[in-house]
Formats: structure tokens, C-alpha cells, sequence
């Protein structure tokens, strides 16, 4: 942790769940590095974007988070332990839904307790709950064909409530929505992971969208995909859309764009 | 399952190394095991021919003594006249369908019913009616190679994007220019994804036919050697319709190569590589 | 389509006509059906086609009534065929199911077995008909084994991609919540091919009807395909035609219960289905509370 985070904020103490230690990834034999030494230390509840345009690795980053994907050399660590393949603690969200489309709302927010046990009835009513807290509860039984985009998404977020797990990775989790419908996600999502005291890890190239969202920015530049420069976005919380208008939220954006531009 | 394999970029020696030479190896165990098992009696020889009776048998029929080739032109050109005349009535109908409604609507009964019976039971009246010759193999393969192409034709032609026939019509397209210019063209994969099925049928429709009744093609071949029970010869001509198979499917596959060739990436750089030195002729004029 | 189910009730199609108008059309389409049949009969009775080669309309009315009450000869060669088609296809289909999902999720086997399936992509499967009655013999096992193998490759072929066309974030979706092999087969790829290799058995038990036929023709023992070759050759060309058109109503048959058939266990794909398991499952969970 740098000293300028240190004494930013009093939530900025947390300890730090997630943090990177020169993780490199390179494909193709080595002939292609999509991430280059990236570090990082991520503190409890915060809220991180990774911003960049195609190409900058921000998605093998998450991936490697994920323990999706293994890292060439260094390491991502969560919770004092090297990531070395998928975790009960760590859940992602992808920019599909990936709904299966032959179960219901409900049983596919039980996907993740399925997979690790059985159903009992407090994980269903668990499930109902978080329906619910998405604003689904009148579509529990319908299946995904039946829903709109924003919909499904809102399953998916619920699916990544159930595992239960406190490290949230969303890969451009409203990208494929419209623009009206992705600010009203956007702000249900801070809710959400608020209320939760989730970690999370945001992946999106659109630059307002990741200052509004986060406590931190990384800028992220491609060939070879590095992170550039971790912006601190001391915006104070609750967010509200106005705050997109403010002279201070146009000063990180043009901090954000100066990164990106100054390739 | 399986995991993403990137690209390799791979000279081609180490590329028959690595992929073409594995499979021979396997195949040669193959053989020699199955030629290995007969030998000690586990598998009936007479049954199921050893790998070297098919080989001498194919040495025989398409070699030394030569037999098979006048039967295969034969049932090669059945196949294929009857997969033309199926063919062209099958497209025929189905852009006279794509242009009318009331057209389809009256003619789609009748095509159902034609796909719902099994064209192969008309194999003995068809040959009651067109005789024991050609005629009723070429008829049978225009028969049940109409319907895939007529099918998948209509869909194709059916398959409208409003948005560009809303940009031929802004830009003053005639009915003639939005058929020609635009359905047309985006049709063309699917009727090439029908003429490839309906190729394969045509086929069999021929084959069958001979099976039935005939004088002369691999199928009168084959069901004499199978009731000699000369399971090797008989084997070797079931090769020669894989062959046949094969030649009519790679024709077509040649022919959709060149005229879709906006669906091939390898194909759209050449040709548009083409079009460019076109150009710079005309320029240079 | 989005947000249906419970909000709104289904519509009605808009550009689904009236029930006046269908009924017109359906007596339209009748009637055409009525003209070309009065104009074959005409023709055939003032001797432009010849009735022995092309039966009359109602020469192929009485056959029916022949084949099917008088002489009543047909239920046994029909119950013999469809008996045969069952047999095949069921071994034909699961054995290509099986093996489609072997092949599918093994890269290796896929690999080496890639060249022997094209091969016996282009091979006119049917062809083998003889050489499996050379081998196996007259009677119903070959004939079961001819059915086999026309309806092995497509339900093989459609598994197989299906299989292998799970789309990757879902598959990465499985893998980032810890699934095992057997719940990612079981819960991901199998349902989400099941819509593909129920086309697939369509084409099959479509082919299993032409193999029998073929299988008949070939041994002319007993069997709708064997009756009908011999009506053929006695000239009986109406009763040939009887036959022929209770092949088609079979056709249509099978072609109608797999479509009811794939509603019923893809129900995910048409709206209907949706509406009627989602109704079902609200119902059970409120019964359960």
C-alpha cells in the first residue's frame, strides 16, 4: 500500500484482501504478453475498476483473479493465499448472462449452491431473497428466454450473491445493455455490494462509468497490457448520477483520458 | 473438455509429422491387427474380409481387370443428372414460391407431403414407370434430392433483412434489383447448404434404384458380389461409392468456395486482392 | 418477447389470419386437391394416361378399402416393418448418442476418428444393405442391423456438435464455481444439446423408415416395402400407391409426434413450453409453502 492511500480515507485501513505480485501472463508461447508485472493491493469492501481499451489485458487480469486462467509468473493473492485455481470466496460475473435457458430464475440462482452441496430449503428461500433484492421477485419461475436483457442480468447478479462469495469479479457485467438501463443497474449494483461489503472488481472500457462505480481506478494500456496508473476517486458515497456533472468528476476523467491518451 | 489451442504457426514437415503421420500409424495398427485377428480365426475371413482380400479385390476391380469403371460411370452420371433435374425444379419452385405467397401457400402442401414419404418406397413403381435402364435411377435421385434443396432454397430466399430492403427501396431499387442484388446473393449460402445434402441423396436414390433393378452401376455390382458372397469385391465397390460420394461433395464445396467467397476469409482476400490489380487496370487505361 | 409469461398474456399473432379466412383458404386449398383429382380420373378414363401404369384416384380409393378391411393384408406387414423400425432406431439412436458424446468430449478420439467419419460422411450408408445381408444372413436381424446403421450418424453427427458447441463463457462460468466433470456434463453440456440431437433423431427415425424399405426390397420376404415391390410387379400399381400413401401418413405421423416430442423435452425453445413449466413450477413452490 502507497503512503498516498494510507491516509486518504478511514476505509482505506481495511487490511487488504486482493493483491497482485508482478503478475505477468504472456500466450503463444511467450510471443505475446498480455499482462506485463502487474501489482496491486486491493482493501477490504472497496471498489475497483480496470479501465482500458481492448487489448490492455484487463480481462486476463480478472481472469487470473478468477484462478480461471495461471498467471507466467508472479502471483494474484485473496485472502493471504496464492490463487491457484477457482475458490468458493471468489465469484465472477461474466458480460453474458449465461443463463442456462432451460431453468427458471430461481433455479438458476441455486446454480452455485447445487454445484457445491445440496438444495435445502433455506438455500431456495436464500435465493427468493436475492431475487428479490434484484427487483425480480414476480419472475422467479420464468425462464430466461422470458426475461429482457436487463433482466437476466439481474439473475446473474443474484447467481453471484449466492455462492456466498465476499470477492465479486464482474468482467463488463451490463455492457451488452442499453445506456438507460445499464446507469439503473450501475446504481442498484453499488447498493448491493454496499449492503453486502463485497469486494469487487469491475472490468469496463467506458472511463465515467468506472470513476462513478469506484474507490479506485486502474488504467490499463495495451501492448503490453500493464496497468498504467491507479487513480483514487474520493468522491464521497452514496453516489448520485448528478455527481457526473461536478468539476471533480470531470478532473478524474481527464486524469483517466490523459493516461489512456498518453500512450 | 477441450482447452483452447492457439494457433501454432508450424513449417509443414513438422506438420505431417505431427498430423498426418499419427493417423497413418494408427490406421496401419489397425489393419494389421484386424488382418492379424483373422489370421488366428477370431474374426470369420469369409465374413468380414481381411484388409489384404479388400486391397487385392481393389487391385482387381480397378487395376488388373478394370470392371468397376464403365458400373461407376454409370451410376455417376445417374446421380448427377438426377440431382440436376431435382435441383433445378426444386430452385425453380422455390423462388417462384419466395416471389408469391399464393404460390407457396398452394404448393407448400404438396412438398410436404413429399418429404413426409419416404422417397425410397417409390423405388418399384418408378421403375414400372421410366423402365429398367437409367431413366428410373435418374428419376428416383431427382425425386428425393428435391426436397432439401427446395427447402433450404425457400429459407434462404425467405430470409429477408428489412434493414437492407429498406436501403434499396430509399435508394429507389426496383422489385427486379432487391431480388437480383439482394436476395439473391445472401440466399446463396443456404442453397449451396441444400445442393450439398441434395447430392448425397441423389445418390442414393441412384444406388438404391440399382439395388432394386438394373443391368449396369456400382450398385448392380455390389449386390452381386454381396450375393456371391465376395465380401472383398464387394467391399472395394462400396469404396468406389465413398468415392464418388466424396468427388460430388468436393465439386459442390469447390463451386460454393468460389461464389460465396464473402464466407471464407482465405477466399475474400483473393478475390479482393483480384478486384484491386481490376481496378488499377482500368485506372491505367 | 421479453417480460411475457406472467405480465402480459400471450397474444394473439397479428400477422396470424382470422378463422374466416383460414377456413376460406383450407376450403380453397380442398378444392384444388378435388380439381387436379377429377382432372387425373378424367384423364385416365379418356385414355390419356394409361390406368395400369397410373392408377385412378379411385382405383386407389378401393385398394384402401382392399388392403385395409377387405383383404385386411397390410397390418401384418405394417406391424412387421414399424416393429423393425422401433428395434433399429432405438439401438441405432443410442448408440449414436453414445458415442457422439464420447467422441465429442474426448479431443484425442475426436482427432483420430475425424478422417473415418468423413469418409463415412460420403459413404451412401444405405449402400451397405447388401453386404450386411451377405453377412448376417436373410431375416430380421440384418434388417435390424441396416436400420442401425442409417440411424446412427445423424443423432452421432448432432451430438457431436452439440456437445462441442457449449458456448465458452458458460463453460467458464462452471469451472469458476467449482464443477465437477460429471455436474459440468450433466447439468451444462447435456441439456444444452439436447435441442440438437433431438433434430437429430428426427432425421433418424426418418431414415429408418427408407431403411426398411430398402432392407425389404433387397430380402422381399415380408414387410410394407416387400408389398409394395410386389404389387409393383403384378401390376397392382394401386395397391402400390395404398401402400405408398400410408407410408406417408406414417411420415407425417412421426414427423408431427417427434415435433411434439421436442416441445415436450426442449419446452425451453418454444414459448409455450416455457409458459407451461414455469406455470407448473410456481404452482409446485406455492403448494411446497
Amino acid at each position: 500500500m502507497t503512503a498516498a492511500q494510507a491516509d486518504a480515507e478511514p476505509r482505506r485501513a481495511a487490511p487488504t484482501v486482493v493483491a497482485g505480485d508482478a503478475i505477468v501472463k504472456t500466450f503463444a508461447n511467450g510471443s505475446v504478453t498480455a499482462l506485463d508485472r502487474a501489482s496491486f493491493d486491493i482493501p477490504k469492501g472497496a471498489f475497483v475498476s480496470l479501465v482500458g481499451p481492448s487489448g490492455c489485458g484487463k480481462s486476463t487480469l480478472l481472469r487470473l483473479i478468477a484462478g480461471l486462467i495461471a498467471p507466467s509468473q508472479g502471483a494474484a493473492i485473496v485472502h493471504g493465499r496464492e490463487v491457484t485455481g477457482p475458490r468458493p470466496d471468489i465469484a465472477m460475473m461474466f458480460q453474458k448472462a449465461t443463463l442456462l435457458e432451460w431453468r427458471t430464475s430461481l433455479e438458476n440462482v441455486l446454480l452455485p449452491t447445487e454445484l457445491s452441496g445440496t438444495v435445502t430449503k433455506a438455500d431456495r428461500a436464500r435465493a427468493l431473497d436475492l431475487l428479490n433484492l434484484v427487483g425480480l421477485k414476480d419472475f422467479a419461475f420464468a425462464f430466461p428466454a422470458q426475461l429482457s436483457g436487463g433482466m437476466q442480468q439481474r439473475v446473474a447478479l443474484a447467481r453471484l450473491l449466492q455462492t456466498g462469495a465476499d470477492i465479486l469479479l464482474l468482467d463488463e457485467p451490463f455492457g451488452a445493455l442499453d445506456e438507460f438501463t445499464r446507469e439503473h443497474l450501475n446504481l442498484e449494483l453499488l447498493r448491493i455490494v454496499g449492503e453486502f461489503g463485497a469486494t469487487t472488481i469491475f472490468v469496463t472500457h467506458n472511463i465515467n462509468e468506472a470513476i462513478f462505480l469506484s474507490d479506485q481506478v486502474f488504467v490499463m494500456t495495451p501492448r503490453p497490457g500493464k496497468i498504467a496508473k491507479i487513480v483514487d476517486i474520493n468522491l464521497p458515497r452514496p453516489r448520485t448520477l448528478a455527481m457526473q456533472l461536478t468539476p471533480e468528476f470531470n478532473a478524474l476523467a481527464e486524469d483517466v483520458r490523459a493516461t489512456l491518451g498518453a500512450l | 473438455m477441450a482447452e483452447h489451442d492457439l494457433p501454432q504457426r508450424s513449417t509443414p514437415r513438422s506438420y505431417w509429422a505431427l498430423s498426418v503421420l499419427p493417423h497413418l500409424v494408427l490406421f496401419g495398427a489397425l489393419m494389421a491387427l484386424w488382418e492379424g485377428l483373422s489370421i488366428i480365426n477370431v474374426i470369420d475371413s469369409i465374413m468380414v474380409p481381411r484388409p489384404s482380400e479388400i486391397v487385392s479385390a481393389i487391385w482387381r476391380l480397378y487395376v488388373t481387370e478394370r470392371i468397376i469403371y464403365p458400373h461407376f460411370v454409370v451410376t455417376f452420371t445417374e446421380a448427377v443428372t438426377g440431382f440436376a433435374i431435382g435441383a433445378t425444379i426444386a430452385v425453380v419452385l422455390a423462388v417462384a414460391s419466395s416471389l408469391s405467397d399464393v404460390f407457396q401457400r398452394y404448393v407448400s402442401p404438396y412438398a410436404i407431403v413429399l418429404n413426409v414419404t419416404p422417397g425410397i418406397a417409390l423405388t418399384p413403381i418408378i421403375i414400372a414407370w421410366f423402365g429398367y435402364g437409367m431413366g428410373s435411377k435418374i428419376a428416383l435421385a431427382a425425386v428425393i434430392c428435391f426436397f432439401p434443396i427446395y427447402v433450404n432454397a425457400l429459407t434462404g430466399l425467405l430470409q429477408t433483412d428489412e434493414d437492407r430492403e429498406d436501403l434499396f427501396r430509399s435508394l429507389g431499387g426496383t422489385k427486379v434489383q432487391v431480388f437480383f442484388k439482394l436476395r439473391v446473393p445472401s440466399s446463396l449460402p443456404m442453397v449451396f447448404a441444400g445442393m450439398k445434402i441434395g447430392l448425397t441423396t441423389a445418390l442414393i436414390g441412384a444406388v438404391v434404384a440399382e439395388f432394386a433393378q438394373a443391368t449396369e452401376g456400382v450398385g448392380v455390382l455390389m449386390g452381386r458380389f454381396s450375393f456371391q458372397l465376395q465380401m472383398a469385391a464387394s467391399i472395394a465397390t462400396l469404396l468406389s461409392m465413398t468415392a464418388i460420394g466424396l468427388l460430388l461433395f468436393y465439386a459442390m464445396e469447390f463451386l460454393d468456395n468460389r461464389i460465396v467467397f464473402w464466407g471464407r476469409e482465405n477466399r475474400m482476400a483473393r478475390v479482393s486482392r483480384a478486384r484491386a490489380k481490376a481496378w488499377q487496370r482500368i485506372m491505367h487505361k | 418477447m421479453a417480460m411475457s409469461g406472467r405480465i402480459a398474456p400471450s397474444q394473439a399473432n397479428p400477422a396470424q389470419p382470422g378463422a374466416s379466412l383460414r377456413l376460406r383458404r383450407l376450403a380453397n386449398h380442398l378444392g384444388l386437391f378435388l380439381v387436379l383429382l377429377v382432372l387425373w380420373e378424367t384423364g385416365s378414363r379418356l385414355g390419356w394416361l394409361d390406368p395400369l401404369f397410373y392408377p385412378r384416384p379411385s382405383a386407389i380409393l378401393r385398394s384402401f378399402w382392399l388392403v385395409y378391411f377387405e383383404n385386411a393384408n397390410i397390418w401384418w406387414h405394417l406391424y412387421v416393418s414399424l416393429g423393425l423400425v422401433l428395434a433399429g432406431f432405438t439401438a441405432g439412436s443410442i448408440l449414436g448418442v453414445g458415442l457422439g458424446a464420447v467422441v465429442g468430449l474426448n479431443p484425442l478420439v475426436r482427432r483420430y476418428l475425424q478422417p473415418y467419419v468423413i469418409v463415412l460422411e460420403a459413404t451412401p450408408r444405405i449402400a451397405v444393405a447388401p453386404l450386411l445381408i451377405a453377412a448376417l444372413g436373410f431375416g430380421a436381424q440384418s434388417k435390424i442391423a441396416i436400420i442401425m446403421l442409417v440411424c446412427f450418424f445423424a443423432p452421432f453427427i448432432n451430438t457431436l456438435s452439440g456437445v462441442m458447441n457449449v458456448p465458452a463463457e458458460k463453460l467458464e462460468l462452471f469451472r469458476s464455481l467449482r464443477a465437477t466433470k460429471w455436474q459440468t456434463l450433466r447439468k451444462l453440456v447435456l441439456p444444452d444439446a439436447v435441442p440438437v440431437i433431438m433434430a437429430g433423431e428426427r432425421l433418424a427415425l426418418t431414415a429408418a423408415l427408407s431403411g426398411v424399405l430398402v432392407a425389404e426390397f433387397i430380402q422381399r420376404d415380408q414387410g410394407i416395402g416387400s408389398l409394395i415391390l410386389v404389387y409393383t410387379r403384378n401390376l397392382n400399381m394401386a395397391s402400390a400407391f395404398a401402400c405408398i400413401f400410408t407410408l406417408t401418413i406414417i411420415g407425417f405421423g412421426i414427423f408431427k409426434g417427434m415435433e411434439l416430442l421436442d416441445r415436450w423435452i426442449a419446452f425451453w425453445k418454444h414459448q409455450d413450453g416455457r409458459e407451461r413449466v414455469s406455470a407448473a413450477r410456481a404452482r409446485a413452490h406455492a403448494e411446497e409453502a
